[in-house]
Parts: structure tokens; C-alpha cells; sequence
């Protein structure tokens, strides 16, 4: 079917039809982002917590404001090649287009993967750390375990047989080389004792098998009770029913609850018997086993039990819960004691120095901004001082060598226990409103970035065809796709400020 | 393959790129992409200058906001170039301006609905808590 007016202005609107269709989409555009923007503001305006202002690294955005706007350029350099019949500057402008596009959502996910590296920790007090947990340092592997909680001594895992999986394999750890926490290999059997003293290998299919049969005996239970139900008469009438007939019915009730009773009995002993009770404990045959556990798989812990989410339980010893940890960030701001942070628990040495630098930074803001009566409860003045960056560019609080100290070296590294722990995230959106609503406007800007390229391409790789036969049509589908590229570019010259700058 | 189209330039529309000949078409192409890449320099420059406004001591005025203020207006008039030059919003048809208005007023209309949040009757506003 040919759709009327692709190419030429249709008479009442003066416009070819895939030229209204764009604007009409670009509004609705505009309403979508424009909601975006309010929640951006409504958070900002409502914030409980300091609003991370010049937080976020500079150049990744500003490089990819040059490139989108280099884009811009090209892409309507593109539809204008194709107006004046220049295919081949058509061609190169596009590839540039597309290029551009590729570069920015590299740029993003490096930015991304910087943010989903970095941790933040909340102390109980108020205080923030930053930085990253402690992952195998190249010296000595296994030797650190980060931010896992290490479960060892177990010497009984309790199974639900209707729940449990065997996920929380991927923890377990063995001594190898010297290292304590080292994966197993893949030959490695796990072998237990079931309560019958059968010898067990651990493996998918051995608790598949086992879920099956206490799933099916289960079943077959409910129906012998069901069975059993049904047969019960009614309960005796206290007037309708004489003395004889209540004292039939009553016995029959009696007679079937006890069957009822019965076959629960023998389904419970003859579980006993073939291993297929609701919870299997199955005991380690040689040595305990070890398990790096992370937190939000736990449902709870203690100093001799650990429960997963998913019903298993491990029956051992708690190593240790604290979080192994590598600093490059300090944030005193929503702490109320300065000189009682948990952090100087952690880090004393950096305490005088600490106390020292937001003292000189107190007395700059003061000099700066006199009118000022109380600098320290100005915001920008606590973020001047309350917030240490270690490897901050002028060296103010650090060195850069003692800033890649405290960030690389297990020498530095800290040990919180959890127990001090009020939040503990990467810079995800799990980690306040602000990355939230960061990571919904960049991603669903980034979305439109990549949809933008894979329709320019399709123009410019099945386009020749269309510019041999109509030019005008392909220019025109160039210049709507033209049109959403430069939308694409709107949206981020507000983006970039707001988050960046701001 | 030629890379010559069996149509010869049909220009339509009200904001053609090029003119009615090849040779006229080469000219008005070339002028057209000077103005994109001196307005795509401008652009950059009003980057450069956004940053700064947040970041040199220069533009120090003792209060944020006033900060932020140039940033936000420098950004519109970047997005004012964008739409009147590279999306040709300096000559449209009616049609168009009417549908981005009415976008326009939903957009407005939006930055303005967190202001909600004050209008409670029965406790302070959010901001006052």
C-alpha cells in the first residue's frame, strides 16, 4: 500500500505526514522528560540527606556534550548533503553520527561501571565512608573476602526439601596454596551422611530427585487426607440429633480423625526412613566446609547458624561479618559528633588531620563569604569542610601517594563489623534518590541514544537503494530521524548541568 | 553503481537546504554546513562556559543558586540554537508551533507539579520538617 504524502506537503498541514508524526512524538517526548525533570527537582528541593553537588566526574559529561553536539552537526549536515545530492558526504556524515553515538554510550559505561565499583558505607552514627571493599589482592589471593560474611566450621547443612537450591554452593571456599578462601575445583565432591547414615554426593540431580519424592509423598498424603475428610459426617446436631446418633457420629469423627493422625505418623516415619523430611540435616563427611556468604542472600545469622533466604541452613561457626574495606572518602555531614566518629574507630590516624583541615576550610569560608554568621551549618561550607576526597586534585587532606595508599593497599584496609553498619551500597540506585533518579534519566537517555543510532543506520545501510530511486523521500526520512537525534541532544545540554554541574 | 539518483533535486518543504541547480546545490550545501559548524561551535563554547560558571572562582557569587541559575539559562539558550537552527524551528509551519505549545504548557505545567507538596492542610510543608 503506498502512504500518501512521504514526500511531498500534504495540502492542509503543509507538511509531509512523517514530518507531523515526528513533532507529535517529540511532544509526548517532551511530557515524559518533562515529568522526569519535576521529579528531579521535587527530590532535590525535598532532599533529607546533602545533595551530591560537583560529585560526579566532570569530564565523561562534558566530553559527551562535544560529542552529541559534533553529532547534531553531522546528522543535519547529513540531511543537507542529501538535499544537494551529495551521497558520498551523506554517507560520511552519518558514519560520524553513528560513531559519535558509539562513543558516548562507551563513555557512559565506563561511567556506570565506575559507579557500580564504588561503595558507599553509612555508619550508625551518621558518618559516610567511600571507597571499595577489599577483592583478592594480586599478591595474596584469597586471603580477603571483601564484604562477605565467611561462615566456616560447618559441619551440617539443614536442607528444606521443598525450597532449598543449591545457589549458595557458589560460595564455598577451600585452602589451596596457601590461600584460605580459594575457589574448589570443578572435581571437587562435597560427600555427606544422611540421618539413615547413607552416603551421600552432593549434586543438582541428587536434590532434584529428593524434592520429587517428598513433593509426590507429600501429594499422595494430602489425598489419603483429603480422602479421609470427605468420609467425615457432619457434626452432631445438639437438638436434631438424638443421644444414639450423636454418639455414632461421634465415633466415627473419632475413628477417622484418628486415620487421619495415622497416616501423618507414617508419612513422617516412613520419611525418616528414606530421607524425605520437610528439613534434611545432611552431616559433612571430612573436613568442615567454608562459605563466603553475601549478606541479602541471608535471611539471619549467628555466631553458630546461618539461614539463607531460601531456607538452607548451615550449622558451623561465624567467622566474621565485617566488612574489609579501602578508603578514599570521608563525610562527616550527618554525623553529630565529629570527634566520636565510628570512623576514627577505624582510622585514628586520620583524626588530628581531619580536625585540622575542616578547622582551615571553616576559617577560608569564613574569609571568603563573611556575611556568614555560622559557617557550620551553611551547606556549602559543610561540604567544604565535613567532606574529605583523598585523592582530592590540590593534595589539601592527602597526598596522591597516601591517596592510593588508603584505596589499594590491604595495609589500609579497615575491618567494620555490620554491626556498625546502618547502609552499605554502590553508587547504584539503591544508594539515595539522587542516584535514582540519575541512573532512570542517563539510562532512558542512553536508551534513546541507542535506538537514535540503530535508526540512522538503517538509513545509511539500506538507504542507496532509496536515493537511486527518490532522493527526496530518503532526505526526508534522514531529516525526521534528524529531528529525534537533535531532541536526544536537548535533552542532554539540560542533563548534563543538572547532574554535573549543579 | 552511479551514485546519481534518477530524480534530479526536487526541493520541497519550506527550509530547503539547497538551491535549484547542482552548482547552486554544492554552494547552499557548504554555506548550510558552515552555519551547523559555527553553530555547533558556539554550543561547545556555551559548554565550556556553563563549566565554568559552576567551577571557577571567577564566577564566585556567594551563593549557589545564582549559579545555578546562569547554568540552567545558559543551557536554554543552547537548546533555543539547537531548535531554531539544527531542527529548523525558525521557519515552520503553524502546525508544528501549535503542537509544541501545547507540549510546552505540559511541560510547564510539570516542572511546577512538586509544588503540591506544600499545599498540605494539615501539616507544614516537606520542606519545613
Amino acid at each position: 500500500m503506498q502512504i500518501p504524502y512521504e514526500v511531498t506537503a500534504r495540502p492542509d498541514t503543509g507538511l509531509y505526514n512523517a514530518k507531523v508524526g515526528i513533532w507529535l512524538f517529540l511532544a509526548s517526548e517532551v511530557m515524559l522528560f518533562g515529568g522526569l525533570f519535576s521529579s528531579y527537582v521535587f527530590l532535590r528541593l525535598g532532599a533529607d540527606f546533602p545533595w551530591p553537588f560537583h560529585e560526579l566526574i566532570v569530564w565523561p559529561g562534558f566530553v559527551n556534550t562535544m560529542v552529541l553536539i559534533a553529532s547534531s552537526v553531522s546528522v543535519v549536515a547529513a540531511w543537507a548533503s542529501l538535499k544537494a545530492r551529495r551521497y558520498g558526504w551523506y554517507q560520511f556524515n552519518m558514519i560520524f553520527t553513528i560513531a559519535c553515538a558509539a562513543v558516548f554510550m562507551c563513555l557512559k559505561a565506563y561511567e556506570y561501571y565506575g559507579k557500580f565499583t564504588h561503595y558507599s558505607l553509612k555508619f550508625t552514627d551518621g558518618s559516610v565512608i567511600s571507597g571499595h571493599p577489599l577483592h583478592d589482592p594480586k599478591d595474596a589471593p584469597g586471603t580477603t573476602h571483601g564484604d562477605h560474611i565467611v561462615f566456616g566450621e560447618v559441619k551440617s547443612i539443614v536442607f528444606d526439601l521443598e525450597k532449598s537450591n543449591l545457589d549458595f554452593l557458589d560460595g564455598r571456599r577451600v585452602k589451596k596454596d596457601g590461600a584460605p578462601y580459594a575457589m574448589p575445583g570443578e572435581d571437587d565432591e562435597l560427600k555427606f551422611k544422611t540421618p539413615t547414615g547413607a552416603d551421600v554426593t552432593l549434586t543438582k540431580s541428587w536434590l532434584k530427585e529428593k524434592h520429587r519424592a517428598f513433593m509426590d509423598a507429600r501429594a499422595d498424603l494430602r489425598d489419603e487426607v483429603t480422602a479421609l475428610e470427605l468420609k467425615k459426617p457432619s457434626p452432631p446436631h445438639p437438638t436434631r440429633d438424638d443421644a444414639a446418633t450423636k454418639a455414632e457420629k461421634d465415633d466415627k469423627i473419632a475413628a477417622i480423625s484418628a486415620g487421619i493422625e495415622r497416616a501423618n505418623a507414617a508419612f513422617l516415619e516412613e520419611g525418616k526412613q528414606k530421607d524425605l523430611t520437610a528439613t534434611l540435616k545432611l552431616d559433612v563427611v571430612g573436613d568442615p566446609l567454608v562459605f563466603l556468604v553475601k549478606e541479602n542472600t541471608t535471611m539471619r545469622y549467628g555466631a553458630a547458624e546461618l539461614s539463607y533466604r531460601e531456607n538452607t541452613v548451615l550449622q558451623g561457626k561465624l567467622i566474621t561479618d565485617a566488612i574489609q574495606f579501602n578508603v578514599d572518602l570521608i563525610d562527616l555531614r550527618q554525623a553529630k559528633d565529629h570527634d566520636k566518629s565510628l570512623v576514627w574507630k577505624h582510622l585514628p590516624e586520620l583524626k588530628q588531620k581531619f580536625t585540622s583541615y575542616r578547622d582551615a576550610q571553616l576559617k577560608e569560608f569564613s574569609e571568603k563569604r563573611p556575611k556568614v554568621k555560622e559557617p557550620e551549618k551553611d551547606e556549602d561550607a559543610q561540604r567544604d569542610a565535613y567532606r574529605v576526597v583523598f585523592d582530592d586534585n590540590k593534595e589539601k587532606f592527602l597526598s596522591h601517594d597516601e591517596a592510593h595508599e588508603y584505596l589499594h593497599d590491604t595495609k589500609r584496609t579497615i575491618s567494620v563489623p555490620r554491626a556498625e553498619k546502618r547502609f552499605y551500597s554502590n553508587f547504584s540506585p539503591s544508594l539515595s534518590p539522587y542516584y535514582a533518579i540519575y541512573f532512570l534519566m542517563t539510562g532512558l537517555h542512553g536508551l534513546h541514544v541507542v535506538g537514535g543510532a540503530i535508526v540512522l543506520s538503517w538509513f545509511l545501510f539500506t538507504g542507496r537503494k532509496m536515493y537511486l530511486s527518490n532522493p527526496e523521500h530518503l532526505a526526508n526520512r534522514v531529516e525526521v530521524g534528524g529531528l529525534f537525534w537533535h531532541f536526544v541532544d536537548l535533552v542532554w545540554i539540560f542533563l548534563f548541568p543538572l547532574y554535573y554541574l549543579m | 553503481m552511479s551514485d546519481t539518483p534518477t530524480h534530479s533535486p526536487a526541493v520541497t518543504g519550506d527550509h530547503a537546504a539547497a538551491g535549484h541547480g547542482h552548482g547552486d546545490d554544492h554552494a547552499n550545501l557548504a554555506k548550510h554546513v558552515r552555519i551547523y559548524l559555527i553553530i555547533g561551535g558556539i554550543l561547545i563554547f556555551m559548554t565550556g562556559v556553563t563549566i565554568a560558571v559552576a567551577y571557577l572562582p571567577w564566577f564566585d557569587f556567594g551563593d549557589k543558586h545564582i549559579n545555578i541559575a546562569f547554568g540552567l539559562l545558559i543551557a536554554s539558550f543552547k537548546v533555543s540554537l539547537v531548535c531554531l537552527i539544527f531542527m529548523h524551528l525558525r521557519h515552520e509551519r503553524g502546525l508544528i508551533y501549535k503542537v509544541m505549545l501545547f507540549a510546552m504548557i505540559f511541560f510547564a505545567a510539570m516542572m511546577f507539579l512538586f509544588c503540591l507538596a506544600y499545599m498540605d492542610p494539615i501539616q507544614d510543608s516537606f520542606l519545613k520538617t
